[in-house]
Order: C-alpha cells, then sequence, then structure tokens
C-alpha cells in the first residue's frame, strides 16, 4: 500500500517534471515570431541579435549566380569574414530571384510560416521586391535599424534618399536594404565605332543604324534589361518634354488615356527601328533573351552596342573576355541613363532571421562595400556623402576604371526607374505592339492589356 | 491509392495471400509516386487554370476566362502549330532514318560492333548538350560562322545565314532528331532480333524482291516498335521546352515555353494563364496519342493480330 503510493507520488513527480521540461520546450520552440516582434518594437539591442544570430549559426543567402566576379567575391571575401562572427553563409546561386520568390510565396502557402522556411536572405528588386510585399511575405521594417543603417541616407526632406525609399516607385518601407547603385550603362565596340560617330541620342542612334542597319538590339521585354531600354525610349519621348517624372505615379493616378498620349511617340520610335535592330533587315528581328546573349553578340561583334546595368560591366566585361578588346562605355542616352538600386530582403519566414540581420549589416558596412567594388566591379550601395573622409577615400580608391568617360559624366545623366505598376502595363504594351504587331491605336491597347492585368 | 486487401478473392491459401501482399508492396511505390505526385500536380494545375489560386490572393473558380482568353487568341493557334511541327517533324525524320539502321544494325557485317556503338553515342549525351553543340556549331557566333568570317567568305559573322532561331525549327529538329534516332533504332532493332530471321528467309524463298521483303515483311514486323518508339519521341518533343527556347525562331513560341513565359513573369495572375497553357497542352497531346493508338489498334485487328 505505502509502497504503492510512492510509487504512484514518483509516477506523479515525474510527469510533472517531464510535463515541466516540455512547456518550457514548447516555448523555446515556440519562439517562432518572439524574437521578430520584439526586434521589430526595438526592444531588443545589437548584441542580443548577435548572440540570437550566433546560435542559429546559418544564413541561406540567394542570389542571382551568373557573375563569376561576385560568386568569387562571395565565397572569398564574405564567407570567411561572416564566420569570424559566428555566422556561416551559404550562397545558394539561383538564375531567377522570381524563382526564389515563388519558393517563398509556395512555402507561406503550405503553412510553413515564420522560421519554418528556407530562405534566409534574397538579392531583390522591383518586381520581385513588390510581389514580395504584395504577398505579405516580407519580414518587417529592419533597413534603418542596423548599425551599419548610418552610411544610409533615410531622410525624406533630402531627395537623394528616394533611392533607399523607393524601390520602382514602390515604398520600401525599410523592409530591404540597399545592396548596389545601378546605372544602365551602354558599351560600344570601337573597333567599328568611331567617337563622332558614336550616338548620344536616340535620333542619333536610328541615323547610326540606317547607315549600318542590324548592329543594335535589346534584350527582349519583360526581361528587366528589355523594360529598362523601353522606358529610356519612353522616358526622352515624353511629348510633355518632362522626361521621367510622369513615369512615378501610380498606374492609378496617371490614368489609362494619359499613359498611352505619353508612351505614344515612344513606340512609335521602338516601331520604326525595328527593321533596323539585329536580323532585321533579313526579316526577322532578334530580340537577345538575357545580358548574357547580348553580350555574345556584342563579342562576336554581331552588334556594336551592348546596353546593362552596369556601371562597371565594362570594366568586368573587359578582364573577363565577355567583351571585346577595344570596348569603351558611352554616354547614351544623354540624360536618361537609368539608375536605380538593388536590395537585401528577409523573407516572412526565415528560418535564421538573426543571422540574416547580422549578414545585412555586414553587407551594408564601408569595408565590405569597398572590397566587393574593388574585386567584383559592384557599385556600392550606401551613401557617399554619409561617410568620413577616410571612408570615401577608400570607396574612390576602390573603384575600377572607366573607360572613355567619366564618373561625373555618368552622375549628370541619371534618370529614375519607371513605378512598378507601369512597368507591367509598358511590357505588355510592348508585347502587343512590337512582338504581336497588334494594329489597333495605342489607347486601345494600353485599355486592354492594363484591364487584363487587373483581373 | 490502392484499395485494401480483400478477403474475397479467388486464390486462397496463406501462400498466395502472401503472394498479393507482396505484389501490392512492390506496386505501392508505384502508386504512391503516380497519384500523390503526378496525380496531385494535375488536379493543382486544372483548379489554377480555373481561377483557383488563394495563396496569391486569387479566387475565382470556377471561371473560365483564362481558357477564353487562350483559345480566342490567333497566337495560341499558331504556337499549337509550331509545337506539333517540330514534334511531328522530327519523330517523321527519327522514324524514317531509324528503321533502315536498325535493319542494318541486326545484319552481321565486318564494323557491325563499332556501328552499334557508334549509334549509342548520342544516348549517352543530355539534350542540353545536344542544344549547346548546335548552338556552338551552327549559331549566328559559332564556330562555322566565325570561321567563315575569318578565311573571308563573309565580312563579318553576322552576315552567316540563320540556321537556328527561325521558324523552320532546324535547329530544334537536328536536336531531337539526333538524340533520338539511337533510340528508335535500338528499339526497332530489339523487335526485329525478336523476331529472328524465319519469315525473311521464307519469302526469299518463295521469290520476293527485296522491296516486296521490306514492305510486306519486315514492315509489319516491326510496325508495334514503330508505335511504340514514336509514341514515346513525340511525346517527349511536344512538351519539351530548352530546345524550343534557346533554338526556337521567338515569337510566336511552342506552348510548353509560351507557359514558361507566363510562369517567369513577375506578376502572379499570368500564373494562372500559364497553366491554362500547361493544361491546354496536355488535352492535345492525349488527344492525339490516344488517336494514335486508336488508329494502330484498327491496323492490327485488319491483320488478325489482336
Amino acid at each position: 500500500m505505502r509502497k504503492a503510493s510512492l510509487r504512484s507520488s514518483q509516477m506523479l513527480l515525474a510527469s510533472a517534471l517531464v510535463f515541466a521540461n516540455m512547456s518550457s520546450a514548447l516555448l523555446a520552440e515556440s519562439a517562432p515570431g518572439v524574437f521578430r516582434s520584439e526586434f521589430l518594437k526595438g526592444n531588443l539591442g545589437w548584441a542580443d541579435v548577435t548572440a540570437k544570430a550566433r546560435t542559429e549559426g546559418n544564413v541561406n543567402f540567394y542570389y542571382w549566380g551568373g557573375s563569376d566576379l561576385i560568386n568569387l567575391w562571395v565565397d572569398q571575401v564574405a564567407v570567411p569574414e561572416l564566420a569570424a562572427e559566428g555566422i556561416k553563409l551559404n550562397p545558394v546561386r539561383i538564375t531567377a530571384t522570381k524563382d526564389t520568390v515563388d519558393v517563398v510565396i509556395a512555402q507561406l502557402a503550405a503553412g510553413r510560416g515564420e522560421e519554418q522556411g528556407s530562405v534566409d536572405l534574397v538579392w531583390v528588386n522591383g518586381e520581385n521586391f513588390f510581389s514580395l510585399q504584395q504577398q505579405n511575405a516580407l519580414w518587417g521594417a529592419f533597413a534603418n535599424r542596423l548599425p551599419n543603417s548610418v552610411n544610409f541616407e533615410w531622410d525624406e526632406a533630402d531627395a537623394r534618399s528616394l533611392l533607399n525609399l523607393r524601390d520602382f516607385g514602390v515604398a520600401t518601407e525599410f523592409q530591404e536594404m540597399p545592396f548596389s547603385g545601378e546605372q544602365y550603362v551602354c558599351s560600344v565596340n570601337r573597333a567599328y565605332v568611331s567617337t563622332d560617330q558614336t550616338p548620344a541620342t536616340f535620333a542619333e542612334l536610328k541615323t547610326y543604324l540606317e547607315a549600318n542597319p542590324g548592329k543594335f538590339t535589346y534584350v527582349k521585354p519583360p526581361h528587366y534589361l528589355g523594360n529598362t531600354f523601353v522606358q529610356s525610349v519612353l522616358y526622352a519621348h515624353n511629348p510633355d518634354g518632362t522626361g521621367a517624372e510622369p513615369y512615378q505615379k501610380t498606374f492609378e493616378d496617371l490614368g489609362s488615356a494619359e499613359l498611352a498620349r505619353l508612351i505614344e511617340p515612344g513606340f512609335d520610335y521602338l516601331k520604326s527601328i525595328e527593321p533596323l535592330l539585329l536580323g532585321g533587315p533579313s526579316g526577322q528581328t532578334r530580340y537577345p533573351e538575357s545580358s548574357g546573349e547580348l553580350d555574345n553578340m556584342f563579342l562576336n561583334s554581331q552588334v556594336h552596342f551592348n546596353c546593362k546595368f552596369g556601371v562597371f560591366a565594362n570594366h568586368t566585361g573587359l578582364i573577363t573576355g565577355a567583351y571585346p578588346e577595344q570596348a569603351e562605355e558611352m554616354i547614351f542616352p544623354r540624360g536618361n541613363m537609368i539608375k536605380n538600386k538593388n536590395y537585401l530582403a528577409i523573407p516572412l519566414n526565415s528560418p535564421n532571421p538573426a543571422a540574416a540581420l547580422v549578414a545585412i549589416n555586414y553587407f551594408s558596412s564601408v569595408d565590405s562595400q569597398a572590397s566587393r567594388l574593388k574585386t567584383a566591379g559592384m557599385p556600392v550601395g550606401l551613401d557617399v556623402w554619409r561617410l568620413n573622409q577616410s571612408d570615401k577615400d577608400l570607396i574612390e580608391a576602390s573603384a575600377p576604371p572607366h573607360y572613355g568617360i567619366t564618373q561625373q559624366e555618368l552622375d549628370d545623366n541619371t534618370a529614375p526607374d519607371t513605378n512598378a505598376s507601369l512597368v507591367d502595363v509598358i511590357e505588355a504594351t510592348w508585347l502587343a505592339v512590337i512582338e504581336r504587331k497588334e494594329d489597333k491605336p495605342i489607347a486601345d491597347i494600353v485599355a486592354q492589356v492594363s484591364g487584363e492585368l487587373n483581373n | 491509392m490502392p484499395k485494401p486487401y480483400k478477403a474475397h478473392t479467388a486464390i486462397t491459401g496463406p501462400l498466395a495471400r502472401r503472394q498479393t501482399l507482396r505484389d501490392l508492396a512492390q506496386v505501392l511505390p508505384l502508386f504512391v509516386v503516380l497519384f500523390f505526385l503526378f496525380g496531385g500536380a494535375v488536379v493543382l494545375a486544372v483548379l489554377q487554370s480555373f481561377g483557383y489560386a488563394p495563396w496569391f490572393g486569387i479566387n475565382e473558380f470556377p471561371s473560365t476566362h483564362y481558357y477564353e482568353r487562350l483559345w480566342l487568341s490567333a497566337d495560341f493557334w499558331l504556337s499549337l502549330g509550331y509545337t506539333l511541327y517540330y514534334a511531328i517533324a522530327a519523330t517523321l525524320i527519327g522514324l524514317v532514318i531509324s528503321i533502315p539502321l536498325s535493319i542494318a544494325l541486326c545484319a552481321r557485317f565486318k564494323a557491325s560492333r563499332i556501328f552499334s556503338a557508334l549509334i549509342r553515342l548520342p544516348l549517352m549525351v543530355p539534350y542540353s548538350v545536344g542544344i549547346a553543340l548546335a548552338l556552338v556549331m551552327l549559331g549566328n557566333g559559332g564556330l562555322l560562322s566565325r570561321f567563315s568570317a575569318f578565311i573571308g567568305w563573309i565580312d563579318d559573322p553576322a552576315q552567316f545565314p540563320l540556321i537556328l532561331r527561325t521558324h523552320w525549327g532546324w535547329g530544334i529538329i537536328a536536336v531531337y532528331v539526333w538524340k533520338q534516332v539511337p533510340f528508335m533504332t535500338l528499339a526497332l532493332a530489339a523487335v526485329l532480333v525478336r523476331k529472328g530471321d524465319d519469315t525473311h528467309e521464307a519469302a526469299l524463298v518463295l521469290g520476293a524482291t527485296s522491296s516486296q521483303i521490306f514492305w510486306r515483311v519486315t514492315l509489319p514486323q516491326i510496325m508495334p516498335g514503330i508505335v511504340s518508339a514514336s509514341l514515346i519521341c513525340f511525346a517527349f518533343n511536344i512538351g519539351a521546352f530548352e530546345a524550343p527556347f534557346i533554338l526556337g525562331g521567338g515569337y510566336p513560341d511552342t506552348l510548353p515555353v509560351l507557359a514558361w513565359r507566363y510562369f517567369q513573369d513577375a506578376n502572379y495572375a499570368f500564373q494562372l494563364q500559364g497553366m491554362a497553357v500547361v493544361v491546354s497542352l496536355a488535352l492535345v497531346s492525349g488527344l492525339i496519342l490516344s488517336l494514335y493508338l486508336l488508329a494502330y489498334r484498327r491496323y492490327e485487328r485488319a491483320r488478325g493480330r489482336v
């Protein structure tokens, strides 16, 4: 009897202990969301973040892996330097950021919520960021809360802060951190095109192509490089002469009829040069599918120009042999060389959010950006005027050379991106007018494609 | 899912029961893959094509407007035409080459072992490598064009005649044929070997000419091989993506490429349109394959073989 009661009390104790263990374990396990909400409320110091980051240990970094130089920099510089902070950076190289956005959204749809996903960090901008934001798949407003946030301009009173606060016209809301600032720059093959033949405006490009048919092409929209070329054409042909200005509004604010009026001269120009582009003289114009394909055409002298996002693309192209030996940069189109930034974002279901924050803080440091600029030719994303003199000098000393133009000329000819809601309509219009050759008034086409996009 | 084992079966006894259980266990993995992975994906694709995608915030189920928009556009029919053209042309050309090759493969001659080894070579090389080879050799930045420019036939590589990236699809068809001829040849040769030489010799003894032997004896004998080989190749060709994407002539694209473009768009609403393309493609392909099998069944019945 006594034995039995002893046994039962032992069992009770044991089960109570098990229960207590379980509940504390449950607390630790149910942490999903606790770190996030505490960090976003501002209750955690940076020391708390780094401590949690070290216990997480890993950060899965998904990024476009198409550049050997960037891949090398990540493997040889970023991985060891983050390892020194106790974090293992796992680079996952992808061909299209959209694929990673798909993964995140599919995981969330399948119920894999906070801290249960597989992507910690993604290199993103424009439409892909817009998709993540629309689907509520972002971790939260962190970009102004990291130690290295001081390297960026966040003050809205300063117009230069727009590149950090707006991504293709979409408010970033601190949900992504600038990674690099790029500009749409064209290179020219000096073996074929002399300096005085080099076009600086779209009219001059057409004149050149009339004399040398087939020697230019642009990446096919809806690839973002093609979209960017089309946007710069539209800015330059704005019937009001206001350039990029009206394209900062959303589609709803601008309206279908007004957009059609604005883009009509630009599309007339695109139609008029189509027979003069690569393959046009023989009746079938060819638009490459990717920047790699265009690089090859440029290298093979099938075309004499190569336009892409890359302030130092000419330099990296020359050192990797992807560009012909006499490639030089050019200022084209004058005053409308689109500049934007790309960013690092954390998905809502990042399994290692603290480690992701530490990694982003590392990528935002002056030293990291300077070494990346130097070895990978990737422009800095931080804002140089925020730095002290020695850091400014470091960045300047790390910058690769320009060929035929100066950084000042590039800075003098910038134009902003187009609002993401307009990009969709413009690319659909390009597909209808240029690819499908629909013979309808442009206002009808814009109305039709925007209607299709909105349902 | 397989149905649970029932006690009332014709075969009784523990041994037979164990055998049935073993059979079930053996097909179970296949069933799981077929029903959950494949079947699940098909159901999801059909649902999405009818407007069901709440995870993107889209739920208009059941809505047919993705199909309406697709089937009412001339583009879709052009794309379908190109898809069928590449698939059928490549399969037919492959057959025309493989039939004589398989007959040759069965005959014994001096270099027959080297010949049969050579013929298998493309089987080991993936499609993507074949595509890369075609680009490297035939493309406008390829070896042939650069060489022609180098020796002065043409002024620069861009002037080389366009072989790839036209709607004639020479590149696509060439890659399919190059890769599928060995497969078809081996399939046909296996049928031929099984049939043996007897009927062939009998026909010879009875005084048939060699063309009579081919049309009246050999061809009907290898018909099952022809049907199965061309069925597999056609089914692959109609759904293949890489070759038409890399070597094709651009707009209007084949249906798999069209679907990919929709999936690739940053706007998620297009994914549903892409699903409508995929489902339409599956319908067309299924229809053609079943008609083909039906016709073959009739042919066999007419010959009294089934």
